[in-house]
């Protein structure tokens, strides 16, 4: 009879649970911050909304990939999929932790060199993790392969980024800016990184922030302002490794028979000390 | 020990039906579509087995070819061969083999299963249903019992009523009693019209026989026939080897040369494959489908899947997308779908709300992928313990944590925190160039870095940080040692850049984009 009680008991229980799990809040993503309140404030919608095609489009070491990979971290936090598609090849994973970044729920999509010449492939690879639905984030790394997207190619990424809600992040070099809906332009000063809204259809074009490097990682050393200390001297080139021999350590450098230095050099002449010439 | 037996009627006609699914028959339905399969008797075709359509336009077995096409000229005839539909028994037999430890077949049109795993389904009936929802899944209908006995199991099955039956211990002859003559078909045929000349119509009556008169009259095989209408039959389960090669082989009626009818094929081949993978419990890693061409010959596409998978529709899905990229010369006769690699399929735990499809769309981007750029271009970035910074980064096999889809996983993501920042790898850039790249430099006067020509012109030096000295592997033949800088260039943003102690000179390695 206990038993029974205690059974209907735990399955009321249980059933309440369900219940108050079922009655929470739904978390539904529609926007993905980039965890830099400069440019988070520059966005219209407070972050990278889902289901667009935001490029970010600017110099070398213009911060451009650590800004996606902030967002990726972000997607990383609510628990979703990540894809970054290298196009070049160059992404560093020991970096990654730094950002936040869950290595196991970014997918790494690194073509081998053959493919990597064909931005179609990239284009392509983009295309289908967007219609997946299963990433939250993926990012179109163009920059150092030489090529651009075509209209075509940005178009049916957009639509599938649009269906599948899903953010495509394309990391454009500056010779070769693509045809993002949301573009910001990106390039490096003294201080900081000048991010400036090129293109929106949301409103709030032309707008500019300047983000200091610190905001992109914390955990950055900070530089010196000036080149002009002197460096230091350079380490001693590691050679081979030679072990000295145990009678080298005990007696020093001797000769072949264990004489003592000197023996084996030519004897000074006596001639002097003679008073001979 | 307790056997099922599954009936599945006209096997050779059902397992073709799925040919014939789309074209227009008076209700859809493939049984109705008059196809009779025919072999070669002394030189002529005869009528094998036929579908119910044809068997009501008056076709018999047995019946030449072309008597069979004056009764009816829309019939359609596919070659039959014994071995062929034993072997094909054998394959949907295989598929079961979830359901029970072993299997025997029993051509034509049936096979035993080893009923002693029943309990795990909710008994012997729960067991049948399983099996004939399994065999549905594969667009086959048939009837089950399970008996304690091969030939109590296998007669019911075949002339009794009803889609599923269970036969307790000691029940047998009682079940087998209504049962006509004809049950006893596995029999010598003269004792079947002895009996019949007897005045017995059942098997019941011949079960209420003397022994002695039976043995006094028909001898060893009579008394053996009334043994097992008495529910005595002392046949041993057999159980079937299991083939090491998973393979499955449609040939087509006509030479397909568009998409459709070979995407038609091919759901065909692989629902069987993936029913026969799961009845080993495992999973496809590797898989070649050969398309023999006519008259070009085989043409093979190999298919990499990113994760082992035994899901007919994924693998569909897989094989449609890389069917469609295929330019074919000549129109494909004959489809060969084998499993090259399998590992043991574990299962994935469901959390609770969490829908079976719910990882679909990954797993088949992941195939997908894998198979147009091959699978080592799918990874997770892994960071090595390693001075060395060219080795210090390595590439994971991506193992995603599960899809989290229930009302739990609501809460876990509300309840998740942020994860710890390793503030220890902050001094490394997120993009490293493949090859170090040599910089020019300038250097003041009292050894300070001034400029570099990068990128095309001469840039000056705003700040740096450093220098991070690396070094090691001293005992091997590629030593090394770096004083690494964090070097801001004039219209760039910093760039990791190392002087190498070998020749003093300084090197781009990567940039903190």
């Amino acid at each position: 009879m206990d038993a029974a009680r205690s059974h209907a008991e735990t399955v009321e229980r249980l059933r309440a649970h369900i219940q108050t799990l079922q009655a929470a809040p739904r978390t539904h993503l529609a926007v993905l911050r980039t965890g830099v309140a400069e440019v988070d404030a520059l966005l219209p919608a407070g972050g990278f909304p889902l289901g667009q095609v935001v490029e970010l489009w600017g110099s070398p070491a213009s911060g451009r990939t650590r800004l996606a990979l902030r967002t990726v971290a972000e997607a990383h936090r609510a628990l979703r999929l990540a894809a970054y598609v290298d196009g070049p090849g160059e992404l560093y994973p020991p970096a990654l932790s730094a950002l936040g970044i869950h290595p196991s729920r970014l997918l790494w999509v690194s073509p081998a060199s053959a493919e990597r010449q064909a931005s179609s492939q990239l284009a392509w690879a983009a295309l289908q993790l967007l219609r997946s639905g299963a990433f939250a984030c993926v990012v179109l790394d163009l920059t150092h392969t030489g090529q651009r997207l075509s209209p075509q190619a940005s178009k049916r990424l957009l639509d599938a980024a649009s269906h599948a809600g899903g953010l495509l992040l394309v990391l454009t070099p500056e010779e070769a800016p693509a045809d993002g809906a949301l573009r910001l332009r990106m390039s490096a000063g003294p201080r900081g990184v000048h991010v400036e809204v090129v293109r929106s259809r949301q409103g709030m074009a032309a707008r500019s922030a300047d983000v200091p490097w610190e905001a992109l990682s914390p955990g950055e050393p900070p530089l010196r302002e000036l080149a002009a200390l002197p460096l230091p001297a350079l380490p001693v080139t590691p050679g081979r490794f030679v072990r000295p021999r145990t009678s080298e350590v005990r007696n020093g450098l001797c000769g072949i028979q264990g004489q003592r230095p000197g023996r084996d050099v030519a004897m000074p002449a006596l001639g002097p000390g003679l008073g001979l010439p | 020990m307790r056997v099922a037996y599954l009936h599945l009627p006209r096997f050779p006609v059902q397992r073709r039906a799925s040919l014939f699914a789309g074209a227009d028959t008076p209700s859809g339905r493939p049984g109705e579509f008059p196809l009779a399969l025919v072999h070669e008797v002394r030189g002529v075709q005869r009528v094998a087995c036929l579908s119910t359509a044809a068997r009501v336009a008056g076709v018999r077995p047995g019946m030449t070819l072309s008597a069979a096409r004056a009764l009816l000229p829309a019939l359609r005839d596919l070659p039959y061969q014994a071995s062929e539909e034993a072997q094909a028994l054998g394959t949907v037999a295989e598929g079961l083999l979830t359901l029970a430890p072993a299997t025997m077949p029993s051509p034509p049109d049936g096979f035993w299963l080893d009923a002693s795993a029943a309990s795990l389904f909710g008994g012997e009936a729960g067991l049948l249903e399983r099996a004939l929802g399994l065999l549905g899944q594969l667009g086959l209908r048939g009837r089950g019992v399970v008996a304690s006995e091969l030939f109590t199991a296998r007669a019911l099955a075949r002339f009794g009523s009803g889609r599923v039956r269970v036969v307790s211990r000691g029940a047998s002859a009682e079940a087998l009693a209504p049962l006509s003559l004809q049950a006893l078909e596995g029999l010598d045929a003269q004792v079947q019209e002895a009996l019949a000349a007897f005045g017995l119509h059942s098997l019941g009556e011949v079960a209420s026989l003397e022994p002695a008169q039976v043995v006094a009259r028909l001898g060893a095989r009579g008394l053996r026939a009334q043994r097992l209408a008495r529910g005595e039959d002392e046949a041993r389960f057999l159980p079937a080897l299991v083939p090491e090669l998973v393979e499955e082989v449609r040939v087509l009626e006509t030479p397909a040369e568009a998409f459709e009818p070979l995407l038609f094929v091919l759901k065909g081949a692989v629902d069987m494959l993936c029913a026969r993978l799961r009845g080993r419990c495992r999973a496809a890693v590797r898989l070649t489908l050969v398309l023999v061409l006519e008259p070009d010959g085989p043409r093979a596409v190999p298919l990499v899947l990113a994760r082992p998978s035994a899901e007919p529709k994924l693998l569909l899905d897989l094989l449609r997308h890389r069917l469609e990229d295929l330019r074919l010369p000549a129109p494909v006769a004959t489809v060969v779908l084998s499993v090259d690699e399998s590992c043991e399929d574990r299962g994935q735990q469901r959390v609770l709300g969490a829908l079976p499809e719910g990882d679909a769309g990954l797993e088949s981007v992941l195939a997908r992928l894998a198979t147009a750029l091959g699978p080592e271009a799918l990874s997770s970035p892994r960071a090595v313990e390693d001075h060395r910074p060219e080795a210090a980064r390595a590439q994971a096999p991506f193992r995603p944590p599960l899809a989290e889809q229930g009302v739990h996983a609501e809460a876990r993501r509300a309840a998740s925190a942020p994860p710890s920042v390793d503030t220890r790898s902050a001094q490394r850039p997120v993009r490293v160039l493949h090859e170090p790249a040599l910089l020019n430099v300038d250097l003041g006067p009292v050894g300070e870095l001034r400029s570099a020509r990068l990128l095309g012109r001469r840039r000056a030096v705003l700040g740096l940080a450093g220098p991070e000295r690396l070094g090691g592997q001293w005992w091997t033949r590629t030593p090394f040692a770096r004083d690494y800088y964090q070097v801001h260039f004039e219209g760039l943003g910093p760039a990791w850049v190392f002087r190498d102690a070998r020749d003093g000179q300084f090197y781009l390695h990567g940039f903190f984009d």
